[in-house]
């Protein structure tokens, strides 16, 4: 609570300078008395209160009218509290404190005051964080309609001008087989021609390239394909033996070429 | 690609929250619960590689949002204009109406003290409340209550995030009994009125049948 509440030291009660319009309304100002006098919001001096009150409001009317019928209805609210506990009660009701009504609303306004604290604290929490779209992006520039000032003729001769790209040439190389097929085979055949089996190995060791033993080991199996030779391996990474074809007699006559 | 990675994704792209519904859109293998499990999974992920943002549950959706500390950084930006603060009144009146909806106009001048209608008026053109029944008493009030646009606006999951009804003795002491609220009606579908009441608005049959509330009934 700010300093709107000053106290004259000579008579505590009734000099309370309020700033009207710092409340929400008569029962902020209420609490406003109340908290600032320490009093116990069950045991209100009504009297006393309502002459505070009254004080505060004094300036209000004319100002500003509006707010005025509130803080005067809470005025006359408080007379009437306090006529009703002058009259001598009836009996049973006793335990009804005229008081009770305005008692229960201020605690409610109090409380309502202070979630409206928290709300407010929320809402500040809340807009410390922030979701996508929060900066703006950034504005294009505009685009501007600007008048073609050339002509048809211009742009042709412009794309005449314009000297189309070299055709790109392709070179492929290829590659030339250092060894022939054909002369593989021809030396499978014309070895089997003497001997009826020859060994893989003993066809290959006279070159040294690899690609000879490559290309006889096609050879070799296209003449399979042909049967004109059989292959032989006892077993994995054993010997491979050609043999003559399958009829090594009538390989001749199956095949006018040769 | 995994439902984590998906929901990330979806809630990566979006500005505004999202509900689960919604971001089940997204993939036939998605569900509430795994869309639950995702958000927990990135958050954690995020908060162990020091990310400047985390998912927040607003209402009932999630959203990507930066955590607070960096505010100072982002608030050097002023291109956006932001939400503009309630006044103390609107607070109060949000205050009173988060605790007692559906509540009327009358009401809500009784507990303040103070007439309320020009405040109701700026509450509802922010969409921060709504009108969501009607009253049983004299004319049928009109009753408001608050919707997901405050949720979203004080950064609540859901009212629970309002201190507790034990905290606040008075407030709920009389809080509208249940049955009450059940017996008032749904809104007609009237201009500036958004019914957001469970009840289903009458249609023919029940007209028809006479099982519908009288208009005229008290």
């Amino acid at each position: 609570m700010d300093l709107a509440v000053t106290e004259s030291p000579l008579e505590r009660e009734d000099f309370l300078v309020i700033d009207i319009e710092r409340f929400q309304g008569p029962l902020d100002l209420l609490l406003h008395l109340i908290s600032q006098q320490d009093i116990d919001v069950f045991e209100i001096p009504v009297a006393r209160i309502t002459r505070q009150f009254l004080t505060a409001i004094e300036g209000i009317g004319a100002r500003d009218l509006d707010n005025a019928g509130e803080f005067i209805e809470m005025a006359a609210g408080l007379i009437h509290i306090k006529a009703q506990m002058l009259l001598p009660r009836h009996g049973e009701t006793e335990d009804e404190d005229p008081r009770a009504e305005l008692v229960r609303r201020l605690l409610e306004y109090e409380q309502i005051r202070d979630v409206s604290q928290l709300l407010a604290s929320a809402e500040a929490e809340r807009a410390r964080r922030f979701g996508k779209g929060f900066l703006e992006p950034r504005p294009r520039p505009p685009m501007e309609e600007t008048l073609l000032e050339t002509t048809w003729e211009d742009v042709f001769g412009a794309a005449l001008l314009v000297t189309p790209p070299d055709p790109v040439i392709r070179t492929h190389l290829v590659a030339t087989r250092p060894v022939a097929m054909e002369d593989k085979m021809n030396l499978i055949l014309g070895t089997l021609d003497r001997v009826r089996r020859i060994e893989f190995s003993r066809l290959v060791r006279p070159f040294k390239s690899r690609t000879h033993g490559v290309m006889t080991l096609l050879a070799g199996l296209e003449l399979t394909r042909r049967r004109r030779v059989k292959l032989r391996q006892v077993e994995m990474f054993s010997e491979l033996w050609l043999y003559q074809g399958v009829e090594g007699s009538a390989e001749g006559s199956e095949d006018k070429g040769s | 690609m995994n439902p984590t990675q998906i929901v990330e994704a979806v809630l990566f792209a979006s500005e505004a929250p999202l509900n689960a519904e919604e971001i089940a859109r997204a993939d036939e293998a998605l569900n509430e619960d795994l869309i639950e499990e995702a958000v927990q999974e990135l958050n954690a992920a995020y908060s162990e590689s020091e990310r400047a943002f985390e998912i927040r549950e607003l209402g009932e959706g999630y959203q990507l949002l930066t955590r607070a500390d960096f505010a100072p950084y982002l608030e050097r930006f002023d291109t956006i204009p932001r939400p503009s603060r309630l006044s103390g009144p609107a607070l109060e009146t949000l205050a009173i109406i988060a605790y007692r909806q559906p509540i009327g106009r009358i009401e809500m001048e009784y507990i303040r003290g103070v007439s309320s209608s020009g405040v109701i008026h700026t509450l509802q053109d922010r969409g921060l409340i709504d009108v969501v029944a009607r009253g049983e008493g004299l004319g049928r009030p009109l009753l408001y209550g608050t919707n997901q646009r405050f949720l979203e606006h004080f950064g609540f999951r859901s009212l629970d995030d309002l201190p507790r009804p034990e905290e606040l003795p008075v407030i709920l002491r009389d809080r509208t009994p249940l049955e009450d609220l059940e017996r008032s009606e749904p809104v007609e579908a009237a201009e500036s009125v958004k019914a957001e009441v469970d009840q289903p608005e009458p249609g023919v049959d029940d007209v028809l049948s006479g099982e519908a509330g009288d208009p005229a009934g008290d």
